[in-house]
């Protein structure tokens, strides 16, 4: 079966330019084929100029992510067939949110930067570094030790498209298996430092990292156990901690979500003041509906029991 | 890396050169796991002796002592550094049973062993502050008088040449499974260091002996751990027969790789293979345990074979997995040239002689990793830093120039899918005179034919094809030695199985072949097998 290739190229200028234009691959697909083994038909075949990075071909050294029909994908384990019956022709194009050096390489310079970023290798303590693992402490790091740095996550990160500056889900998976690890020493300081702008806070819990990871490694899921973590290890004076604490306290009390409330309780007064800007462009484009006022709802008497409910569940397993 | 570590732990300057990034090196494909007599019921001389048996009696009995008394040490080491493997009830670390061992002795991180291990060296690595050169594709290893003075590499991303000036340089380059068309091998295992280190000098052994896996994808070669077979996976054949009983009446699948290897293939030519393949059944093993234990297997044969191993059998066969041979060393890393050291698959000590049993390469990496890093190390501490020759550079780059200024040549990759075809079927899991005699021409005019190559791609930044140029010379390097140890030795034993030759044959053959390049010629010399604890006997499973 003929099978059309679009891909999204860029002839390099510098190391700092490249020229992007798209072309297109007519490949033959046999049963089974991957995307890989068609690049790589291409570049023996037809354009031996065409530059991707590749090396194991199955799924474990990370090399060869990038995007396939709109989304972040190991070329290495995506079949060609199945996905043209379900996509149609192939549209093959760099990793988003990463900047092309020449053709589907990527500058993964950030990527390691920021994996750098989390200290990461054990820092454990005299004490800690006797600790047995159990088959359950391992569990509890399992999927975090899964991660083989593909970057899928990071291409896919809503947060990281604002911020080039966010850690990102790759980087917070990996904090996840160091904080996680029951022979670790220094849990709380690296909380901490997690906890600081562009930290795992920032994260937007749109759950993409979990979605697209080609490993099971679920991003989020960890970056949720570095959250409670640091919540349970007190780290609370940071705008994240503060929305959380103020969100829980909000939905106690009227039953809802006030927004305004929060934005007080998050950012503290001054830097409330910087969003009014943010918050009249809101208005503008009709997202916040009159008025800013918001009435505790009817069934709050409800909303509290939850609350007594849970916080005596809590009691009595600390207890 | 674990050399690396070992360098920079004791304060020493250390670069890392790769041409990938290092999570990216092969190891972090190692799926089964790492042996080590951890139990009190099990001891390192029942390793050894499992080991010694395993290499057909051709690995060096005191480097197989050192590697199996050090082991247990190494292991706790290296949970000590962040690994975690997988655990037993007691919160000790878990072994399972592998081919050719009488133990169950290989520690293991689910099916993902080497992956564990290698993210862990990557963070010992930063940790120690460890330059990486990523992307960087040696192209040449300097020596003058005999003595190592750093190398030459293309940076992939610019383009450029660079020199390392360095006192010691230590080869850490994997394997050659490239060379033939069915490999379990990474894209960039092509032999480099090798072919490099023969160029420079240094000399390689025992390189006839190349290690078939029993269970690899058909289309793909991608591997299917032994720890599949370690945790009960039968193999099939055409007619739904356990045919191993025939081969290894009393370890049946987890015979050693060499048997079961050839036992596939001889069930393929009798005729009960379907489609060129042999059936890899874990359905008796449940879904529970497969998914707990064998995941990544599940997801490889899901995604690349289209099967699903808790539904139905894997169709499965032999390829290339595992270079014996290499660059010979002593127990320390040691070349013949001064300063030049190596370690892992690309070395020779030899720790696997004629057939090596799963779980000793992580192994072996990690032994003789830390053994040649202390060396280089000790080496460098008693050598002034020797002048690095200024024409070396020169002489580089007007080599790579000459390939990328060549027109209307033949493109490199009908070359290196002839080396593929050929290799493949004249240097396989059976050999004989005839083919390997034919192999051997024809690898002689692959090498004049790639000395006409030229590329499409002229472009300096991200050059594929230029790499590719590269690599297929020293893959053509390698393949030559390879061939030529096959040819003379006259015997079978191991890997190497000769079909004129079909026995061992102690008398003559016991001894390690060691290739080495003099005057443009390729020699070959022998040397006799380190025998101290285990006298040669018949090996049965």
């Amino acid at each position: 079966m003929k099978i059309k290739f679009r891909i999204r190229r860029c002839s390099p200028i510098s190391k700092e330019a490249c020229d992007p234009y798209a072309q297109v691959f007519n490949v033959e697909a046999e049963e089974g084929m991957t995307v890989l083994e068609a690049l790589l038909k291409i570049s023996d075949e037809q354009d031996p100029t065409l530059a991707f990075r590749k090396s194991c071909r199955s799924a474990i050294c990370g090399s060869c992510a990038m995007n396939i029909n709109g989304f972040s994908r190991l070329a290495c384990n995506t079949q060609v067939i199945p996905e043209y019956k379900k996509m149609g022709d192939m549209l093959i194009e760099p990793l988003s949110n990463h900047r092309p050096l020449k053709d589907l390489v990527v500058d993964f310079t950030p990527f390691w930067r920021k994996i750098e970023k989390v200290t990461p290798f054990l820092t454990p303590t005299k004490k800690t570094s006797e600790a047995t693992v159990t088959a359950e402490a391992e569990a509890a790091i399992d999927r975090s030790q899964r991660c083989i740095m593909c970057g899928c996550c990071n291409a896919m990160c809503n947060s990281l498209e604002i911020d080039e500056h966010f850690i990102a889900p790759a980087a917070l998976a990996k904090a996840w298996r160091l904080v996680g690890d029951v022979r670790e020493g220094h849990q709380a300081k690296r909380l901490e430092k997690l906890s600081e702008e562009h930290g795992m806070w920032d994260c937007v819990r749109c759950v993409h990292c979990t979605e697209y990871c080609p490993k099971g490694v679920m991003p989020l899921k960890q970056i949720e156990m570095l959250r409670s973590g640091a919540l349970k290890a007190g780290i609370l004076d940071n705008p994240g901690a503060k929305h959380v604490e103020a969100m829980a306290d909000s939905v106690k009390k009227i039953g809802r979500l006030d927004e305004a409330a929060m934005t007080f309780r998050t950012l503290g007064f001054l830097r409330s003041l910087g969003m009014i800007p943010f918050g009249l462009t809101m208005e503008r484009h009709g997202k916040m509906p009159l008025p800013h006022i918001f009435p505790q709802i009817e069934e709050i008497e409800e909303v509290r029991k939850i609350y007594e409910e849970f916080e005596k569940a809590l009691k009595k397993k600390k207890g | 890396m674990r050399a690396a570590i070992e360098a920079a732990k004791g304060g020493y300057n250390v670069a890392v050169v790769t041409k990938v990034y290092p999570v990216r090196s092969h190891s972090v494909a190692a799926q089964g796991g790492i042996n080590a007599a951890l139990k009190e019921t099990d001891s390192p001389e029942a390793h050894m002796f499992d080991t010694v048996k395993g290499s057909d009696y051709l690995g060096d009995q005191d480097a197989i002592e050192i590697m199996c008394k050090e082991a247990p040490a190494d292991i706790l080491e290296l949970e000590k550094m962040g690994a975690i493997f997988s655990r037993d009830k007691s919160g000790g670390i878990a072994q399972r049973p592998f081919g050719g061992a009488d133990y169950p002795r290989t520690c293991y991180l689910a099916d993902r062993t080497g992956h564990g291990i290698l993210h862990v060296m990557y963070e010992q690595l930063l940790k120690y502050g460890v330059y990486l050169y990523d992307e960087w594709h040696v192209v040449k290893l300097v020596v003058k008088d005999n003595t190592a003075r750093g190398i030459i590499a293309v940076e992939y991303e610019a383009g450029k040449l660079h020199r390392l000036h360095s006192k010691a340089t230590i080869i850490a380059t994997g394997g050659y499974g490239r060379l033939y068309k069915t490999t379990t091998n990474a894209l960039s295992s092509t032999g480099d260091g090798m072919a490099l280190a023969l160029d420079a000098g240094a000399e390689l052994m025992d390189m006839e002996f190349v290690q078939f896996h029993p269970t690899v994808l058909k289309r793909t070669g991608i591997l299917m751990t032994e720890g599949a077979r370690g945790e009960g996976a039968y193999l099939l054949n055409a007619k739904g027969e356990r045919f191993m009983s025939k081969y290894a009446p009393k370890v049946l699948e987890l015979a050693s790789r060499d048997v079961v290897s050839r036992a596939e293939q001889t069930e393929l030519e009798e005729g009960r293979g379907i489609d060129g393949c042999v059936l890899l059944d874990l359905r008796h093993l449940g879904e529970k345990k497969i998914n707990e234990r064998l995941s990544q297997i599940r997801e490889l044969a899901v995604n690349f074979a289209g099967v699903d191993p808790v539904k139905d059998p894997v169709p499965v066969k032999p390829g290339a997995h595992y270079s014996m041979g290499g660059i010979k060393t002593d127990n320390d890393g040691a070349t013949r040239i001064k300063g030049l050291f190596a370690a892992g698959e690309c070395a020779c000590v030899s720790v696997h002689g004629a057939n090596r049993l799963g779980g000793n390469s992580l192994l072996e990496t990690i032994v003789f990793g830390r053994r040649a890093g202390k060396k280089a190390m000790d080496f460098s501490k008693g050598s002034p830093l020797s002048d690095f020759p200024v024409d070396s550079l020169m002489d580089a780059a007007h080599e790579v120039a000459n390939i990328v200024k060549r027109e209307n040549g033949e493109a490199q990759y009908i070359i290196r899918d002839e080396l593929n075809a050929v290799m493949e079927e004249n240097c396989g899991v059976f050999r004989n005179k005839e083919r390997l005699a034919r192999c051997l021409d024809k690898i002689r005019e692959l090498k004049q034919r790639h000395n006409g190559v030229s590329l499409s791609d002229k472009g300096e930044l991200f050059n594929n094809e230029l790499l590719s140029v590269l690599e297929l010379g020293q893959m053509l390097t390698v393949s030559e030695t390879i061939v030529l140890g096959a040819l003379n030795r006259e015997e079978s034993r191991g890997s190497h199985y000769r079909t004129d030759f079909p026995a061992r044959n102690d008398k003559d053959w016991l001894k390690h072949t060691v290739i080495y390049r003099e005057g443009g010629e390729l020699k070959i010399r022998y040397r006799d097998v380190k025998i101290t604890k285990f006298k040669p006997e018949e090996r049965k499973y």
